[in-house]
């Protein structure tokens, strides 16, 4: 693959991915690059693959990958553990929050962060700091004060877990977010929320691939590159008018 | 070592003659009781339902050697509280006030404690004190002991039972009308064969607080009974426990609701790692005319190796009508999703285990400072 005339290589660079599932093969040579400041979306119907994409990038076992490599500022991100990759600053945005009955979310994140800092050669964040920094980024997603002390995930309403989600990666700053159907479960009022978040996300060192079957979250952030994703394998890429096509016509479109 | 009833028979003979040449510690106590019935029905023989899954000849060949001690006894209280000696001249009055609340012939094991006695202490909590400062049983210096805790009407307590040594132990604890004792139990890792009975009885509205922490032992035992005996009365049981190499523990509770409108909570939580052993039998029994009684049950255990054993039942005895109970047991392993979730947040997968077994534990400890002492909680 080249760097398409670009100075700089790629953040992400996912070269002819091939991945099976319990021997069946689900991704059949996907590629893509995402660079630094850019926001990605990859759309594409059920079960064209998507959550198998952002789960390989995170690292979850139970997904083999038979073919293909995946570079994430030019190291092979396939070889690292997942904590190593969020080491490096790659972050997933679950579609399916986990519950933690009985740790809270600031201890969760307290954890993440303290982590992180060790693998990065600095100390533990100050703890005051921290908490301030967080029940920031709480507050600007709408999330009550006592929101913090919940256990993770334990009774949330779908909303809740999405934004809780974007509440992680406000406060963990990755380099790399993917975002795993973080529109789906939202109700209006939500969903301007969360793309409020991503938007001050956005920067120039960093990059977001939203993962998504709709276009919907693409009004509130507007992505620089669409793909569709199909059995597999991206079928095309466009700009931001990409989705809207889709959105018109349909997943069915593409077949015609 | 005994392996069959004939040759626990043959024990129950060389304890008798243990005593024989015994200090004669307390002479009070009445030991005619407890040596007709190690003569009389025996010692429960190996593999027996209650001895199922834990090997009892080891705590025999313990019993037979274990040194019956200097009865010296190590306990602070705070003012209010009374702490007397058994073999203070007063004890025999005080003790004779209450007498056995459990069945002897139902435990033999404490029929050989009471035989072989070697230290014992009363600690008294005169009705109307609530006594600030915990009681602390740091060591009774025998093998075979026996603590009697009295919260008398209106008074309240908070008795803490330290990592000591001892072959068997009979704690009793009379809470008395609208009273509460809190009683605190620590048990550290130990290379010991230990076997106790905690057996309490809880008058009118009075409440009961036991909440144990135990990191196991060659062999522990721990016989828990408490009798909810009054109108309103309540109890709470906690057991958490983390267990390592070959370290056993065998928890078996029963709380009986003999009046109406009793509550009773008990809530376990065990982590069984390495090739060790968690017994738990959880019961609730509800004597007839106990109506009104709510009572509940949740043990739920870890399995944190594939050499480690958890053995769960709960059990059941409901002879009233008008009663509110439920129970639930499980066995499982930690959630691999939680795992993978912190892994992708950076947190490693040792760290991430810890944190979550902590959290497991975490529902089932009441006495925080005891169990971080412990090491209970990673």
């Amino acid at each position: 693959m080249s760097d398409g005339g670009r100075a700089e290589p790629a953040l992400l660079r996912v070269d002819n991915l091939h991945v099976e599932v319990g021997g069946k093969p689900i991704l059949n040579g996907l590629s893509l690059d995402v660079y630094a400041g850019e926001v990605h979306a990859v759309m594409g119907p059920n079960g064209s693959g998507k959550s198998t994409f952002a789960n390989v990038l995170a690292g979850k076992a139970d997904y083999e990958v038979t073919g293909g490599a995946v570079h994430f500022a030019g190291e092979n991100l396939l070889e690292l553990a997942p904590e190593e990759r969020a080491h490096r600053g790659v972050f997933l945005a679950f579609q399916y929050p986990v519950e933690i009955a009985g740790v809270s979310n600031m201890e969760f994140l307290k954890a993440a962060a303290d982590a992180q800092a060790l693998a990065a050669g600095q100390g533990e964040p100050s703890a005051v700091e921290f908490l301030k920094a967080a029940r920031q980024a709480a507050g600007d997603l709408g999330l009550s004060a006592d929101f913090l002390k919940r256990g993770v995930n334990e009774g949330f309403s779908g909303g809740e877990k999405k934004r809780n989600e974007i509440l992680q990666m406000l406060v963990l700053r990755p380099r790399l977010a993917i975002l795993d159907e973080t529109d789906s479960g939202l109700d209006i009022d939500a969903l301007k929320v969360v793309a409020d978040g991503i938007n001050a996300f956005r920067a120039a060192d960093n990059a977001v691939v939203l993962v998504t079957h709709y276009q919907r979250l693409l009004h509130h952030v507007v992505p620089d590159r669409v793909h569709v994703l199909a059995a597999g394998a991206i079928v095309r890429s466009g700009d931001a008018s990409l989705a809207l096509a889709l959105e018109e016509k349909g997943y069915a479109w593409l077949d015609g | 070592m005994p392996g069959s009833t004939a040759e626990a028979a043959a024990l129950a003979g060389r304890l008798l003659q243990r005593r024989e040449n015994g200090n004669g510690y307390a002479p009070w106590r009445d030991r005619g009781r407890c040596r007709a019935i190690i003569a009389g029905q025996g010692l429960p023989a190996p593999r027996s339902e209650q001895w199922r899954h834990t090997n009892v000849t080891r705590w025999y060949a313990a019993a037979q050697t274990a040194d019956l001690g200097d009865a010296h006894v190590g306990v602070d209280a705070p003012a209010g509280v009374r702490v007397l000696d058994f073999a203070d001249a007063q004890a025999a009055a005080l003790a004779g006030r209450h007498g056995d609340i459990f069945d002897l012939a139902e435990h033999p094991l404490a029929a050989v404690n009471g035989l072989l006695l070697g230290a014992g202490v009363i600690v008294l909590a005169p009705a109307g004190v609530a006594a600030t400062d915990p009681v602390c049983i740091e060591h009774l210096g025998a093998a075979f002991q026996r603590v009697l805790v009295v919260v008398e009407a209106g008074a309240s307590l908070v008795v803490v039972e330290a990592p000591s040594p001892f072959t068997h132990r009979i704690v009793e604890c009379v809470v008395g009308a609208n009273a509460q004792l809190t009683h605190l139990r620590r048990q550290s890792a130990s290379d010991g064969y230990e076997c106790s009975l905690v057996a309490a009885r809880v008058a009118a509205g009075g409440r009961y607080t036991l909440a144990q922490t135990s990191m196991g032992a060659a062999l522990r035992r721990n016989d828990v009974l408490i009798e909810l005996d009054g109108q309103k009365a309540e109890a709470r049981v906690f057991g958490a426990w983390r267990l390592s190499s070959e370290r056993h523990l065998d928890n078996q509770v029963l709380v009986r609701h003999a009046a109406g409108g009793g509550n009773s909570r008990q809530i376990y939580r065990g982590v069984a790692g390495g090739r060790s052993r968690a017994v738990l039998c959880g019961g609730i029994h509800i004597k007839p005319g106990a109506d009104g009684s709510d009572a509940t049950l949740s043990a739920k255990n870890l399995l944190a190796s594939s050499t480690a054993q958890v053995f769960a039942k709960p059990a059941l005895q409901i002879q009233a009508s008008d009663v509110k109970c439920s129970h639930g047991a499980t066995i499982g392993a930690l959630d691999a999703d939680a795992i993978h979730y912190l892994r992708t947040r950076g947190v490693g997968e040792e760290t991430a285990r810890a944190l979550l077994t902590r959290a497991f534990l975490a529902e089932a400890v009441h006495d925080h400072q005891g169990a971080s002492r412990l090491g209970l909680l990673p």
